[in-house]
């Protein structure tokens, strides 16, 4: 029958198409990179894309290399990325967060630059941990797009008022101002940082335990929070002390993400957080912000009172594996991560003149049109200091840091609304790890 | 109804009437109120919308939340990353996606429910089920693979790619709701439609399908709002402005760098609006298309 | 097909398999390979990551399930989450209905604002709930607190319950529509002379609405009962956007689970795995459903 043998032709073309689907979905990253016009296809998140594409245009003009240029939501900008190489349709050239290069090396998307010209100079010129942070097994995955280290952010005007002349320098400190800043009738709760959970790192937890000088892991990655390291319980008690019984810390926060915590230090609402340097910037900025000109950096209070350092965390620009225009998205890179003829970082010091962006060249600390326009906004002694005594996470590049690092948000969520107590976060952290290990052994 | 019984001279408190009127006016507040919160800031300046106590009318009003999405000022520019410039862009996209998903969704919907409401057929039982069931695996089960395919027929950020899979989530539950709703147009219609000696394709243009009208509505409605609300596969299908549909803009708003309350609370209003015409066009006959639809008639 | 049903009267058979062909090629093409593909890497240890480390691991991926507290205490909160959503939108939904289903001033109006949170994508309903319980500057802060029912601004998210219960109700205000919709047609149909009757028999308000309305809306109700559990169960974009899934996992859904296991955690193995398992669970309920109208002798597919 006519019908039936119509039918037949449709379900064997069906059949057809199977087939060709299959060996793409076993071959993963397989199949050509780039949209075949020669042009360089570059993703990155979609943080100022509108100065991106001005960049861009600028690169184009003098190299005559054309760019494709995609921004994609930056809080899907992971997923979509790790979709795209696994369907094989990633870009050539592309930003990656310091947290991701490992899986994204492991995932056979990215491609070491060791040996590519000018590279060596880059790493030297650069800060030993943005080098280790874009290093992963001794190979070298990127040039630097910016980096930011962690400290304390607080509002001098509102410290004036209760009476108070320096910033903190131990958290018991932190804590005594805090509770003055509140008896002063100033500020209900006096201390906000994002706590809500979501896909991003919780940079203020690290910056509090690399800060008292504690690790939640040693050199081999091994936990140990519930072991050596006393630090980790001892913030979480701090932490949960503030939270629910000197009542410093924002109760709010924990439906709070990192830019309603920011808009409310713009407003003068809170007059600590924990942040990144370049938030001072924006804080200080009188087109946006009623705290403008108020907003001093401090390094981050320790349990001990004494200094130690806090962390930091790389952006950086990567090479796709399988690109087909490996010499001009090399290129790009080079434009936007690493030196130009005259051997000056351009784009970096672009970023920090246009968006204040942290510098991973050290020798833009002693830029004077840097310092000038960084002394609009910080103290460019305590700057520097900060961007010095930063380390990154020792734990990127295990395979299970997301999991951990997500894991780790609704511990701290826990101790700050007193459902876990610190010893019992500390050890449940630990036996998260335990977990992960085996899963990814 | 009531003349029926005989009712007793006394005057008698009317307490259904004011039972009635009691739940009218809470469920119209607490479906309006919310919605109005955002309406009302979308006309705010952003200080006004974020004071405390809140101003609850809008006063000054402004329009700048609106004019924004035709050109932007310097702050507004920074919204949401380039939520702001996407909105217009985005609302064609979705536009066209959800009235595109409606029409193919009602086609191939069509055919099938008539099989189902006229013919009885070995495996109708078995096939109805399996329809469903292509609804009950998650979406997330099936993003990844749904991805690879739509990229090995070309088909990333393309409107076809979100109206083929929209219309692959619609089709089930349309199908489940046409078939219903044919079964309770009277076979007396075709066979009269036969005896004049109109094909079946005439009959069904021509007589069938008028009177299956407000099924056909409550179906293609059905569809339509699937495809306008739809975040996850929209994000992953679609990377630039040639597809990206509402929900991904509108979810930038909710997780930038730079956010404004007000401005979000606009694209907000704005996504809503479309398809809440649509609906109120149709709310008639959309209601009639459920009624036969989910009761047999 | 029009020149052929005339030319020689088809089988009903062949007719209507050939009505349904092009449904079943479309959703076959785009579907069903997705998810039989899916089924597959459920069987599978496959982390997005690590493609070299893929292999065939039969069902240990459900296996492992059982020992898995992340997917426990989700599966925990979406059968409570599911429980509340569903309760809420149907005993509302019947309630707008019955109202709607009256003649008074208004009614029109009333129609039209039960329509609108359909309207509203998930991800912008969870934008507007956000603005409303903000912490610092809601209105329903803002309103309380006028009202003199509160002292001073909650945070109303920030414990557990309460991200649940402001959860859960956010997602009721966008799922009612369809189901008001569905139960006030049913509500339509019901002949005048059956109520009359019922009239005559002086039978109260409650009786009546035990024996004539909820027998006529037996079918409505399941159509409501097995699509607003699928929904329940695969709500996603409200609690994304309005909580993450916490405070710690109070609000962490099976269905957001998944999402994270699949998009952040890139295990799509595990991920395939509880997609699999949110399946079968609202497989199951819907039979259960349907069984239990059959038991009523009020359904027929």
């Amino acid at each position: 029958m006519e019908l039936n043998r119509r039918q037949i032709l449709k379900y064997a073309g069906l059949g057809l198409a199977m087939p060709a689907v299959s060996p793409l979905l076993a071959a993963c990253s397989g199949g050509g990179a780039g949209s075949g016009d020669g042009s360089v296809k570059f993703e990155g998140w979609d943080y100022e894309a509108a100065l991106v594409q001005q960049n861009l245009d600028n690169f184009t003009k003098t190299t005559n290399i054309k760019v494709d240029y995609t921004p994609i939501t930056s809080a899907q900008y992971v997923q979509k990325v790790v979709a795209e190489f696994t369907g094989g349709g990633g870009p050539d050239a592309l930003y990656v967060y310091d947290d991701s290069l490992a899986a994204w090396v492991d995932g056979d998307y990215l491609q070491p630059l060791d040996g590519l010209p000018g590279v060596d100079e880059v790493y030297a010129a650069i800060y030993p941990g943005n080098a280790a942070a874009m290093t992963y097994q001794g190979k070298r995955y990127g040039l630097p797009y910016y980096t930011d280290s962690n400290c304390l952010l607080y509002n001098s005007e509102i410290l004036d008022k209760a009476g108070i002349k320096k910033p903190p320098a131990s958290l018991e400190e932190l804590e005594a101002q805090a509770v003055k800043i509140k008896e002063a009738g100033l500020l209900e709760y006096p201390i906000g940082v994002p706590a809500q959970l979501s896909d991003t790192w919780w940079a203020w937890v690290w910056a509090l335990i690399f800060g008292s000088g504690g690790n939640m892991f040693d050199e081999q990655q091994a936990p140990i929070m519930n072991t050596t390291d006393t630090v980790v319980k001892d913030v979480f008690s701090w932490l949960q002390q503030a939270a629910t019984k000197s009542k410093v810390i924002d109760p709010a926060c924990l439906q709070l993400l990192a830019v309603p915590v920011d808009n409310a230090m713009k407003a003068n609402r809170y007059a600590y957080t924990i942040g990144a340097r370049y938030a001072s910037r924006d804080y200080n900025d009188a087109a946006k912000s009623k705290a403008a000109g108020k907003i001093r950096l401090a390094l981050v209070p320790s349990l001990d009172g004494k200094e130690h350092g806090t962390v930091s965390n790389t952006r950086l620009y990567a090479l796709a594996k399988d690109t087909e225009v490996k010499d001009d998205a090399f290129k790009l890179l080079t434009y936007l991560g690493g030196l130009d003829a005259n051997k000056q970082p351009y784009t970096a010091k672009f970023w920090f003149l246009q968006r204040g962006l942290g510098f991973a060249y050290k020798s833009m600390a002693s830029d004077p049109e840097v310092t000038a326009s960084l002394e609009k906004f910080a103290d460019p002694k305590v700057y520097a200091h900060l961007g010095e005594v930063a380390t990154p996470r020792n734990v990127l590049g295990v395979p299970w840091y997301t999991e951990f690092e997500i894991e780790m948000h609704k511990v701290v969520q826990g101790v700050l609304s007193n459902q876990v107590q610190p010893a019992a976060a500390v050890a449940g952290l630990a036996q998260t790890v335990e977990t992960l290990k085996k899963k990814y052994n | 109804m009531s003349t029926v019984v005989k009712v007793p001279l006394r005057y008698r408190i009317p307490w259904k009437k004011i039972v009635l009127y009691v739940l009218a006016v809470a469920f119209a507040l607490y479906l309006v109120l919310p919605f109005y919160w955002i309406v009302a800031m979308s006309f705010m300046r952003e200080v006004d919308a974020i004071s405390v106590p809140p101003h609850w009318i809008p006063n000054p009003a402004t329009l700048e939340n609106y004019l924004g999405f035709v050109n932007p000022n310097e702050a507004q520019q920074l919204v949401g990353g380039r939520a702001i410039d996407e909105t217009p862009y985005s609302l064609r996209n979705s536009l066209i996606v959800a009235t595109s998903t409606a029409v193919l969704n009602l086609v191939l919907a069509t055919f099938a429910a008539y099989s189902f409401s006229r013919l009885k057929f070995r495996g109708s039982q078995v096939l109805l089920v399996l329809y469903l069931l292509t609804r009950m695996v998650p979406g997330i089960a099936i993003i990844i693979p749904f991805y690879l395919l739509m990229r090995t027929f070309g088909l990333l950020d393309t409107y076809l790619a979100l109206i083929l899979s929209y219309t692959t989530f619609a089709l089930p539950i349309t199908i489940w709701i046409l078939k219903d709703f044919f079964r309770s147009v009277p076979r007396e219609l075709e066979e009269a439609a036969r005896v004049d000696r109109c094909g079946w394709f005439r009959t069904m243009w021509s007589v069938f399908l008028p009177v299956a009208a407000p099924g056909l509505v409550a179906a293609a409605v059905f569809a339509f709002m699937t495809a306008w609300n739809e975040f996850m596969f929209a994000l992953f299908l679609t990377s630039t402005e040639a597809a990206k549909t509402i929900p991904v803009v509108a979810a930038n708003f909710a997780t930038d760098f730079n956010t404004q309350f007000t401005v979000m609370a606009a694209a907000g209003v704005l996504a809503v609006v479309p398809p809440l015409v649509l609906a109120l066009l149709f709310q008639r006959k959309l209601v009639q298309g459920m009624a036969a639809g989910s009761v047999k008639g | 097909m029009a020149a052929l049903a005339e030319r020689r009267p088809l089988g009903d058979n062949a007719k209507a398999w050939a009505l349904n062909a092009p449904a079943i090629i479309v959703v076959t093409l785009l579907i069903a390979y997705p998810i039989a593909y899916s089924f597959w890497v459920s069987l599978q240890r496959h982390n997005l990551k690590r493609p070299r480390a893929t292999k065939f691991v039969g069902l240990d991926n459900y296996g492992a399930l059982l020992s898995d507290q992340a997917f426990l205490s989700a599966l925990k909160v979406s059968a409570l989450f599911v429980l509340l959503v569903l309760g809420l939108t149907v005993v509302l939904a019947l309630i707008l209905a019955l109202v709607l289903n009256e003649r008074f001033r208004g009614r029109g109006l009333l129609l039209s604002l039960a329509l609108l949170p359909w309207a509203m994508p998930g991800v912008v309903n969870g934008l507007m709930w956000r603005t409303i319980f903000d912490a610092k500057t809601g209105a329903l802060n803002g309103l309380l607190t006028q009202l003199g029912l509160i002292d001073g601004y909650q945070a109303w998210l920030t414990s557990g319950t309460g991200a649940f219960l402001f959860t859960a109700l956010a997602q009721v205000w966008n799922t009612l529509p369809f189901a008001v919709i569905i139960l006030l047609a049913g509500l339509s149909t019901i002949p005048a002379e059956l109520y009359d009757a019922a009239t005559v028999d002086r039978a109260g308000g409650l009786r009546r609405f035990v024996h004539v309305t909820l027998p006529w809306l037996l079918h409505p109700l399941l159509i409501v009962l097995i699509l607003e559990t699928m929904n329940a169960f695969r709500a996603f974009d409200t609690i994304y956007v309005l909580t993450g899934g916490g405070p710690g996992d109070a609000t962490t859904t099976i269905a957001l689970l998944d999402v994270q296991t699949v998009l952040t955690f890139t295990d799509f193995g595990l991920g395939s795995a509880y997609a699999w398992v949110i399946t079968a669970i609202t497989l199951l309920i819907s039979v259960g459903y349907i069984g239990l109208l059959y038991r009523k002798g009020n359904f027929e597919v």
